[in-house]
């Protein structure tokens, strides 16, 4: 298509645009775009929270008492060599018996009556993801060397399952404010092609291309879809921007993503989901009327 | 262009949804240069005849050539082409109500990206051959049925088609207008456009004594060289 014939055809797209009850469409696509950010801003902290708790999960692997000394070092690598662990830490028997001492603090005085140390030699083994720890516990359990493993599973079973729930969730309503916001956008278009359908068939009739038809309608609902997501944008980046700083101030503990890339990776969804919907609900309405 | 037969029609019937028998087995080859008349009473198939031509619609079975091209096996996006070797007017004119007389025709070289010194050279070209030149700058309301019929004739002729295909375009006029239509399209013809028209003007067919193509219940009855309206025993 020609710039002449793009720029020509722009100009009708926006001189529809202030023909047609779009205002409403606007505030509608905004109100979806609102709603579907709110999710994906609480989906990324919960991520964010997830993978701090994450990170932090350990599995301790206990060590036979009987083992020859040169097989600390051998338990160690096969340890390290297991995919999805981040870091293995040795703990001695002696550095157990002091962890064991400040834990139970004050209690702690019957320890120096023990004719010897019981507690056996050990691994902290960091996870890259929590949701591995059933599959590295099992493969660090197989090692000669290893009595037994300890972890909390079913904690880490319930994280990973929550945050999977949550992002399905989202997903669940990114489709539904697809489908919903682009049949809205698609009335608001069928308004106008309803209105130019006579000129439309003339076009067919004398030869115009589906595309030099469709492009006017189809910028007209890229433009409505763009002005919702930018709308919702605006107030998305402003309210979460002062919530974050609200909840820091009140509650500094919690991981909230504070860094202006999520939220410019959230805003440039959105403006993308916007686009997209005016597109989809653009097409919708004209595919009747371009068969002639 | 090298074909001497500009539409070949080979067995074509049309069914339309509900088992609708539009057109049944009709065989017509019209050459360049051709003035044909589609006669027949209403419902015998004579604007569908016309519709595959500019591939409105396609047969259900046989073929249609236009221009050597097989219509119904044209690719979506080659469509336009075609038509942009077609020129259609109607009974109901089908203009814009919104644009001048000008800005009608200049309308069927808009939608093909024509430059504007073309359109500024074709529009007024199509505007004196069918008379109009002083209407430009006027709008649609502001003209008579036939008035409006010559722009709908100008914008069809305006990108120099192969063929004109007319459905009636008389249906609406009055017998000194309708009389005044004919020749401008006569004069197209004598141009080297090919015009296929549908009427149920009696005294139009009978007084040009062009070729004459019969239909009755979606088949030819009659195909004449020089016919006249009804069949001259």
């Amino acid at each position: 298509m020609k710039l002449r014939t793009v720029k020509s055809l722009s100009g009708q797209a926006f001189r529809s645009l202030k023909k047609t009850p779009s205002v409403t469409s606007i505030i509608v696509v905004m109100a979806c775009m609102l709603v579907l950010s709110s999710f994906m801003l609480v989906a990324v902290n919960l991520t964010r929270i997830g993978n701090e708790f994450q990170a932090g999960v350990q599995i301790r692997a206990f060590l036979s008492p009987d083992m020859p000394p040169d097989a600390v070092d051998r338990t160690h690598a096969a340890i390290q060599a297991i995919p999805g662990v981040a870091s293995v830490k040795y703990v001695g028997k002696d550095e157990a018996l002091q962890r064991l001492g400040k834990q139970l603090g004050e209690n702690n005085f019957f320890l120096g009556d023990l004719p010897r140390n019981p507690l056996p030699e050990s691994f902290d083994i960091s996870l890259l993801r929590a949701a591995d720890a059933d599959r590295i516990a099992a493969a660090v359990l197989e090692l000669d060397e290893v009595s037994d493993v300890r972890y909390a599973p079913k904690l880490v079973d319930r994280l990973v399952g929550v945050l999977r729930i949550f992002w399905v969730v989202t997903g669940i309503i990114a489709v539904f404010v697809l489908v919903g916001a682009s049949l809205i956008v698609s009335n608001t278009i069928k308004l106008t092609v309803f209105a130019r359908r006579k000129e439309i068939e003339i076009m067919k009739l004398v030869g115009a291309t589906d595309a030099f038809i469709l492009f006017p309608f189809v910028l007209e609902g890229i433009i409505i879809g763009l002005l919702g997501a930018g709308a919702a944008a605006v107030i998305v980046g402003a309210g979460y921007q002062g919530l974050a700083k609200w909840i820091s101030s009140v509650a500094p503990f919690m991981p909230i993503v504070t860094d202006s890339g999520h939220l410019g990776l959230a805003i440039v969804i959105m403006l993308c989901f916007g686009a997209a919907v005016g597109l989809v609900g653009s097409n919708i309405s004209t595919k009747r009327y371009l068969k002639v | 262009m090298g074909w001497l037969t500009l539409v070949n029609m080979y067995g074509v019937t049309k069914v339309y949804p509900g088992n609708v028998e539009a057109l049944r087995g009709v065989n017509l080859n019209i050459d360049k240069g051709d003035f044909v008349f589609i006669v027949g009473p209403s419902g015998s198939g004579k604007s569908t005849l016309l519709s595959l031509i500019y591939r409105g619609t396609v047969p259900t079975r046989g073929h249609v050539l236009v221009a050597g091209r097989n219509v119904a096996r044209l690719r979506w996006r080659d469509v336009p082409m075609l038509r942009r070797r077609i020129g259609v007017i109607f009974q109901d004119y089908k203009l814009l109500p919104d644009r001048s007389v000008y800005d009608n025709v200049a309308f069927a070289l808009e939608v093909i990206e024509a430059s504007p010194k073309e359109i500024e050279k074709k529009v007024p070209q199509a505007l004196s051959m069918v008379g109009l030149a002083h209407k430009a700058s006027a709008m649609p309301e502001e003209l008579a049925g036939g008035e409006q019929q010559r722009v709908a004739i100008a914008r069809a002729i305006v990108n120099d088609p192969l063929i004109l295909v007319a459905d009636e375009p008389t249906g609406n006029l009055d017998p000194d207008t309708t009389l005044d239509i004919m020749d401008l399209l006569c004069d197209i013809n004598v141009r080297g456009t090919t015009v296929v028209m549908a009427t149920h003007n009696h005294v139009v067919v009978d007084r040009m004594r062009k070729r004459v193509v019969q239909l009755e219940r979606g088949m030819i009855v009659r195909d004449e060289r020089w016919g006249a309206y009804c069949h001259e025993a």
